[in-house]
């Protein structure tokens, strides 16, 4: 696991009587696309947010690039994005203004964050919305601008919560484009979704499952697991899931 | 700390407020309108009392008590024949107040002046008021003792005022500086409020916290954003203020806006510990009353602390704006550096550190629970 671009041993996460999460043991390593898959309240963001230090877990051990998270968050804090599932954007700021803000306090300067800025409204087909105010965008369009948002500093790590909720399903398979892109450059990338045949477009998957991570592995695996599992073939991930939650066991 | 950053953030609260045009005319309109509509609310001068004059004794002195009390802006006077009954005047003439001079008043009033403590004969004069109103009665009751004193009779004492700050202060001049304070906290508390709170429900809160971005950092950029906010109102108040109501600013106005600027930074901090007990915007609304009326009624603003009830009077100590009061009135009122009013200052630097230490705590734990 030395090479783990984000690292969970044991994670619990209790709110009062929530067992949020249930001793999740996970590890990403670097310039993969992981897909955490679960339904909603399964325990997702729960486990993002304790992998980029947001939240503290009862008990267990989140690394971030190495780093123990929340402790050490200040040694990566610009090496990490994250994007919440909110669209976690600044309403009343124009397009550009917020992309201005996060870049700024990434620490880049006027001319960086300008540069940066219009590569990212090209790339997420916003460049005619610069000036525009987020609030007045469309739900596609605000999504896009999270993503620039989180993008602006180009880091090298990704925790992406549920980046698709919401979206049609042309613009859900432009934003995997753009993961794919991520990920070729080296970037790793960590997506929860619960729409389960995006975890087709993962290099590897986490099922999760009430809190846990009830399966794990590349598609084609799982796949593989849920024929034998059922005693008959198998050819999308949706009915993974659905021998796995009726299962006892599952893969890991 | 870098100061780039706390700047970042001081530019996006800025920028925000400057897109929403509507708050931005209210934060200019609301220290106006506050300005002008307190201080002809409570100019403390009460103009034209009805007031019944009936002199029985019809003597040079009743004339000149006559005299004084039309010369008094407080009394619109009309004299009226003797025999007229002063209690059906008051109920049913329209009076507000009655004043009945009964025959052989002056005989009486030179023989006690003559004679002083060796006789017990005195001239009295018979007043009704109308005392549904006590303001209007405690008025019309100095007035009158204001127009005796002034017959220029002489008398037992002799009362000299002299203007401690070279003019005369009026209820107007004390209460611009509580107005200020006033609206500079709230405007910086409830934007703070509602800021915080929608990023906790818009999810950027997340977003800030896993950026390089400090707590330290985020509160000093509300300060600065609101700092300069209120150094905006504060001279929209004193400018009305002159202006309009002609206040006496016998102090450094640089030094007065020195004030104002730190309790905004204190009412940033209140903002951002109330935005701890608000998961929603509609929460934080309703909690405003609870910054407000305390504000307003407990701060010695309207009154005297002295005036407040003693089962509330502990109250106006915790309540910040009574400092803030204290400390403005001394410095635009009497003059003085902030220094030397040092139970204000004091007040108001507890305030600052106390709310923006807390605020740095409450951070921690909003951050922990957005999202």
């Amino acid at each position: 696991m030395a090479d783990a671009a984000f690292e969970g041993r044991t994670l619990v996460k209790v709110f009062g009587e929530l067992r949020a999460v249930g001793g999740i043991t996970v590890a990403v390593q670097r310039g993969e696309i992981y897909g955490l898959v679960g339904p909603s309240g399964a325990g997702k963001t729960t486990l993002i947010r304790m992998l980029c230090g947001l939240t503290t877990p009862t008990s267990g051990e989140a690394r971030l690039l190495g780093h123990l998270m929340p402790k050490e968050r200040r040694a990566v804090e610009d090496r990490f994005g994250y994007m919440p599932q909110e669209r976690a954007v600044y309403r009343d700021l124009s397009v550009g203004e917020n992309l201005l803000f996060f870049g700024r306090i990434y620490g880049m300067s006027r001319p960086a964050v300008a540069r940066r800025t219009r590569e990212l409204l090209t790339l997420m087909r916003l460049a005619d919305r610069a000036k525009q105010l987020s609030a007045h965008l469309s739900g596609g369009e605000k999504q896009r601008l999270s993503l620039a948002c989180t993008l602006i500093h180009e880091p090298d790590a990704l925790l992406l919560d549920e980046p698709t909720i919401g979206l049609d399903p042309a613009l859900r398979l432009e934003f995997w484009d753009h993961f794919r892109t991520l990920a070729a450059t080296g970037r790793t990338l960590l997506v929860s979704t619960h729409y389960v045949h995006e975890a087709e477009r993962c290099g590897r998957v986490g099922l999760v499952q009430r809190g846990r991570l009830a399966a794990e592995g590349a598609p084609p695996d799982l796949k593989a697991w849920a024929s034998t599992a059922s005693g008959g073939p198998v050819s999308d991930m949706e009915d993974v899931f659905l021998i796995l939650c009726r299962s006892e066991g599952g893969l890991r | 700390m870098k100061a780039n950053r706390v700047l970042t953030v001081a530019e996006r609260v800025l920028r925000q407020l400057a897109h929403d045009r509507r708050v931005l005319v209210y934060m200019l309109l609301i220290p106006g309108v506050a300005m002008i509509l307190f201080g002809y609310s409570f100019s403390g001068d009460i103009t034209g009392i009805r007031t019944a004059f009936i002199d029985e004794d019809n003597t040079d002195l009743t004339a000149s008590i006559l005299e004084n009390l039309e010369k008094d802006d407080a009394f619109r006077v009309t004299v009226l024949p003797p025999g007229e009954d002063p209690e059906q005047l008051l109920l049913k003439g329209g009076y507000q107040a009655v004043i009945r001079i009964p025959d052989k008043f002056t005989s009486l009033y030179y023989a006690h002046f003559a004679m002083g403590v060796a006789t017990t004969a005195q001239g009295t004069i018979d007043l009704c008021v109308d005392e549904s109103d006590p303001q209007i009665a405690s008025t019309v009751a100095m007035g009158l003792a204001d127009a005796i004193m002034d017959l220029g009779e002489g008398g037992p004492v002799n009362i000299e005022t002299r203007e401690l700050y070279g003019v005369e202060v009026r209820f107007i001049d004390s209460f611009a500086p509580a107005i200020m304070g006033l609206v500079v906290s709230l405007v910086s508390t409830v934007l703070t409020v509602l800021s915080i709170v929608r990023e906790k429900v818009d999810g950027t809160f997340s977003r800030v916290w896993v950026s390089p971005v400090r707590r330290s950092e985020f509160i000093l950029g509300y300060v600065v954003a609101f700092g300069l906010i209120a150094l905006v109102q504060s001279i929209v108040v004193l400018s009305i203020g002159k202006l309009v109501f002609d206040i006496v600013i016998n102090g450094s106005i640089v030094w007065a806006f020195v004030s104002v600027i730190l309790f905004a930074v204190g009412s940033v901090g209140l903002g951002t510990l109330l935005s701890a007990l608000a998961r929603t915007e509609s929460q934080a609304i309703v909690s405003f009353p609870l910054v407000v009326l305390p504000s307003v009624l407990l701060s010695g603003m309207m009154w005297p602390i002295q005036a407040i009830p003693a089962v509330l009077r502990p109250l106006s100590y915790i309540v910040p704006l009574t400092y803030s009061n204290r400390l403005l009135r001394a410095v635009m009122v009497k003059g003085l550096a902030p220094w030397e009013e040092p139970v204000g200052l004091a007040g108001v630097l507890v305030f600052v550190v106390l709310t923006i230490v807390l605020a740095s705590l409450v951070l921690r734990q909003s951050a922990q629970e957005a999202g």
